[in-house]
């Protein structure tokens, strides 16, 4: 264990102690022998990239899983909840990445579900709600429905929910993941708040910003193990990272490391040598395009937007304000109810997927999983899937060559696979990824390509590979759309960005750090 | 933790877990067999007297084994095109309707089609392909509806084959239609014999093995179907679709045409079942003349978990039970409902161990 500081000396006896912690599932060890002590009234973050172990830690924790090895104590009392019920009797709460909310319901129904059987004082709970909310610094209606609340709004309703129990142990798994800049701000003070109340905060994140902003203590998990401690994170953020990616950071792709948060702003937008021979260069022209769904509500409203040849434009947005129903539009899999897109002085808006492919536009989709890949079939049939008619005779697939070509791409791309013949479903997410991209990236005269959050669930070593790819892309001329929630992702890849909100264009802006808070405001719907 | 390792794990896991089935399959039908004696011996027949009985009926003479055969071939049939439609994820359960308009236009063609001054084969080939094409009409409806409807096909096609079932039984009631002149009011409501000529010819020329020639077509349809599925695009096209439509869209594969073709295909295959029953054994129409086998050629397909070679042995298996069972009802007593529970039960065991198989995975 490659401790960062050895522990400083504490006076009070740890909250919460896990010792030797193992746990399995299957073949896979996700978490192994790991120790960990969490003081009352800190913010201890648990750092790591995807796959570490953090969330299993959490659910350890929580009692949704239930250790093979090792002993936890609470309270200096031996502890070991066999599900949430128990966790929540015992005084620990946890705030799940994925919200459960009741839609149609208001704010004080959510939170008294749950709680309370028999009659319920509607409006004694809703006083109670908005005591806690003022106590905590933070506004919220408790007769609003959930459906009229932001995301950040309604992450807050689930902190409400725990804190309400008055738990002496609050978890947050990757709670910013899904947050507006600002609203990632609010939501450190309320933990800070938390923890200055006595309670002990535990954060989940692989954001180095939000460490050096809240963070008392860290721990960071590599591979289901411990691998580094700080009592001062704040100053020791360069060793932690090397820790949680074991690496060092001037290796990492730079606007991966600014994506993390520990490179301030400068990101290395140089370009990649262009090649002698380039495709022709044809500009992409969306025009007006409009979708309006089947409930009549306008999901996209009106979208207009050019992208040069060898140019990356990036879309920003809090999800669901139309980025996916611009991608569906786009790719072919959805008819607008308006508008146009141009390739050159081709029109594309009404071609399927097929003849879209057959003029180049190469499309990574938003959702890997549903949209990217067939899980079932093999990494060499995933990479040729939109082009298994160049390895046919006579209707006959000429298996060895589609192998031995997808063997080739995967050594291009750095798709890390026993061999091209496993299952697309044994890659992991990095590699499903990067295979994605190899097989629309190399499409014949790629002009156009579409990445809708390229990065999502990827670490930061496939982080840094695929922006490498789409650059690369767009040295050789090709025009680049990149649909991304995370702000600080387009900042560094982009060479512009327009907002969305609620379909609609805010604005338009160059990407630089500097634009940072303009883009903020225009994401949560302040016209600039 | 990654999901998609653990789910990867599990994958391989089941895999190699399923790789022992047909030792599994042989069990189960063991174990059938052992409960479909016990349950004859509950009956108070003699045991020995109804083994006896189902043996005579299978293997007991050349006449038996060849009835068996025959039988078998309208189960492959079904099955393959059941095996053929599920690797696009889809559940073709209209066999039955689809036998029965194969045998429609199979008998209509035959007996009014003037196909008996033809040259050679063509007066038993026509027929035969005119069953191939009610079949494929009737697969078509439910894919049709499927593309533009989304009507669910398991709906579809079973709703299909009430339809061709009461079709027909109209055939055969009217004599506008199919049934033969009314002579007397005794006459039977089934269509004429088909002409000498549309019968099909049998492989030894005997009607002591009545085997005809749907045997060998049947074994290439199976083996084309085989290296179709596996060796070419088109069935890693349907395979695609059928794990993943939405993604298989995106990569230019068009899931209509897909549904389509995989369910025109089942159901021609299901029409020359039917074609080959009429042609072959039976060269009369009559009511209820497919019940019963394309609901068995669908278990075979189901049992065969996607693989042809699997169809042919179940369909066999079947076959020879059913003929069995119709020996041993009318020999030994035994009612035939027990020969269904027999396979049912093979069934029931089979889909079980796979369940159990697939949980300690």
């Amino acid at each position: 264990m490659a401790a960062v500081k050895a522990p400083a000396q504490t006076s009070t006896e740890p909250l919460l102690a896990l010792q030797g912690v193992t746990k399995r599932f299957g073949s896979l060890l996700a978490l192994s022998d790991a120790s960990l002590d969490i003081m009352p009234g800190e913010v201890h973050c648990i750092l790591g990239e995807n796959g570490a172990g953090k969330s299993t830690l959490c659910n350890l924790i929580f009692g949704v899983h239930v250790p093979d090895q090792g002993a936890m104590r609470f309270e200096g009392r031996s502890y070991h909840p066999a599900s949430p019920a128990d966790a929540l009797t015992s005084g620990i709460a946890m705030v799940h990445q994925h919200f459960s909310l009741v839609h149609d319901m208001t704010v004080v129904d959510n939170v008294i579900l749950g709680q309370q059987r028999g009659f319920v004082n509607t409006r004694a709970w809703a006083q109670r709600l908005e005591r806690l909310a003022n106590d905590y610094g933070f506004a919220l209606d408790p007769n609003a429905k959930i459906d009229d609340l932001s995301v950040g709004e309604r992450q807050r309703v689930e902190i409400v929910k725990c804190l309400i129990r008055e738990p002496r142990l609050f978890l947050l798994d990757e709670p910013t993941a899904v947050l507006l800049p600002d609203e990632i701000g609010a939501l450190l003070d309320i933990c800070r708040r938390v923890a200055e109340n006595g309670c002990a905060v535990v954060l989940v994140t692989h954001k180095l910003a939000e460490i050096k902003k809240a963070a008392d203590r860290v721990t960071v998990l590599r591979g289901g193990r411990v691998v580094a401690r700080s009592d001062h994170p704040a100053e020791e953020i360069d060793a932690l990272v090397r820790a949680m990616i074991q690496g060092d950071l001037k290796s990492l792709d730079k606007s991966a490391a600014s994506m993390l948060g520990v490179a301030n702003g400068g990101a290395d937008r140089a370009r990649e040598a262009v090649p002698a021979e380039t495709p022709p260069q044809e500009a992409v022209q969306i025009d007006g395009l409009t979708v309006v769904d089947g409930q009549g509500v306008t999901r996209l409203d009106n979208f207009t937007l050019s992208i040069g040849p060898g140019e990356i434009v990036g879309v920003a947005g809090v999800e669901g304000n139309g980025q996916s129903e611009l991608a569906a539009v786009i790719s072919g899999m959805a008819k607008p109810s308006g508008g146009h897109v141009y390739l050159g002085n081709v029109e594309t808006t009404d071609l399927n997927p097929k003849e879209l492919t057959a003029v180049g536009i190469g499309v990574v989709p938003e959702d890997r999983h549903s949209v990217g890949c067939v899980l079932e079939m093999s990494v060499a049939e995933n990479m040729f899937l939109n082009r298994l008619g160049d390895f046919t005779s006579f209707g006959f697939l000429r298996r060895r060559e589609l192998t031995q070509a997808a063997r080739a791409l995967m050594t291009r791309f750095d798709v890390r696979a026993a061999s091209p013949e496993v299952a697309f479903s044994a890659l992991s997410g990095g590699n499903q990824q990067k295979a994605v991209l190899a097989r629309e990236i190399t499409l014949p005269k790629l002009s156009f390509l579409l990445a809708a959050q390229p990065t999502r669930g990827l670490d930061v070593g496939a982080v840094a590979a695929v922006y490498g790819h789409i650059r690369a892309a767009c040295a050789s001329g090709a025009a680049v759309l990149l649909i991304s929630s995370e702000l600080d992702e387009l900042i560094a890849v982009a060479d512009r960005i327009v907002v969305l909100y609620r379909g609609r264009i805010m604005g338009n802006c160059t990407a630089e750090p500097s634009e940072r808070e303009r883009i903020g405001a225009m994401m949560a719907g302040h016209a600039q | 933790m990654t999901d998609a390792a653990v789910r990867a794990s599990m994958t391989k896991s089941r895999r190699r877990m399923l790789r022992p089935s047909i030792v599994i399959s042989v069990a189960a039908v063991l174990a059938a067999a052992l409960v479909g004696l016990v349950l004859i011996f509950a009956l108070g027949v003699s045991v020995s007297e109804a083994i006896a009985a189902f043996i005579d009926g299978t293997l007991g003479t050349p006449y038996a084994i060849a009835a068996s055969v025959n039988r078998s071939i309208a189960f492959a049939l079904v099955g393959i095109g059941f095996v053929i439609a599920n690797r696009a994820n889809l559940v073709n359960v209209g066999g039955e309707g689809q036998i029965a308009v194969g045998g429609i236009a199979a008998t209509a063609v035959a007996l009014y089609g003037h196909v008996d001054g033809l040259p050679a084969a063509l007066s038993f080939v026509i027929p035969l392909l005119a069953a191939v094409l009610a079949g494929m009409l009737w697969g078509s409806i439910a894919g049709i509806l499927k593309i533009k409807a989304g009507t669910n096909e398991v709906i579809s096609t079973l709703l299909l084959s009430f339809i061709a079932v009461w079709l027909l039984y109209w055939c055969v009631q009217s004599p506008q239609l199919l049934r033969k002149p009314m002579t007397s009011s005794a006459t039977l409501p089934e269509s004429l014999e088909i002409p000498e000529a549309a019968k099909l010819p049998l492989l030894t020329g005997d009607y002591s093995f009545p085997v005809h020639i749907g045997l060998p077509v049947t074994i290439v349809i199976a083996i084309v179907a085989g290296i179709v599925l596996v060796k070419t695009v088109f069935g890693l096209q349907l395979r695609a679709v059928g794990f993943n439509p939405v993604a298989a869209g995106r990569a230019g594969i068009s899931y209509a045409r897909m549904v389509m073709v995989s369910l025109a295909t089942a159901g021609a295959l299901g029409g020359l079942a039917g074609g080959f029953m009429l042609l072959g054994e039976q060269y009369v129409l009559k009511d209820g003349f497919s019940s019963g086998y394309g609901f068995d050629g669908l278990v075979a397909g189901l049992l065969a978990r996607g693989s042809v070679v699997g169809v042919i042995a179940a369909a066999l298996l079947f076959g020879f039970l059913r003929s069995g069972g119709i020996n041993m009802e009318m020999v030994a007593g035994v009612p035939t409902a027990l020969v269904m529970v027999i396979q049912g039960l093979i069934v029931v065991t089979l889909a079980g161990a796979a369940f159990f198989m697939g949980r300690r995975a």
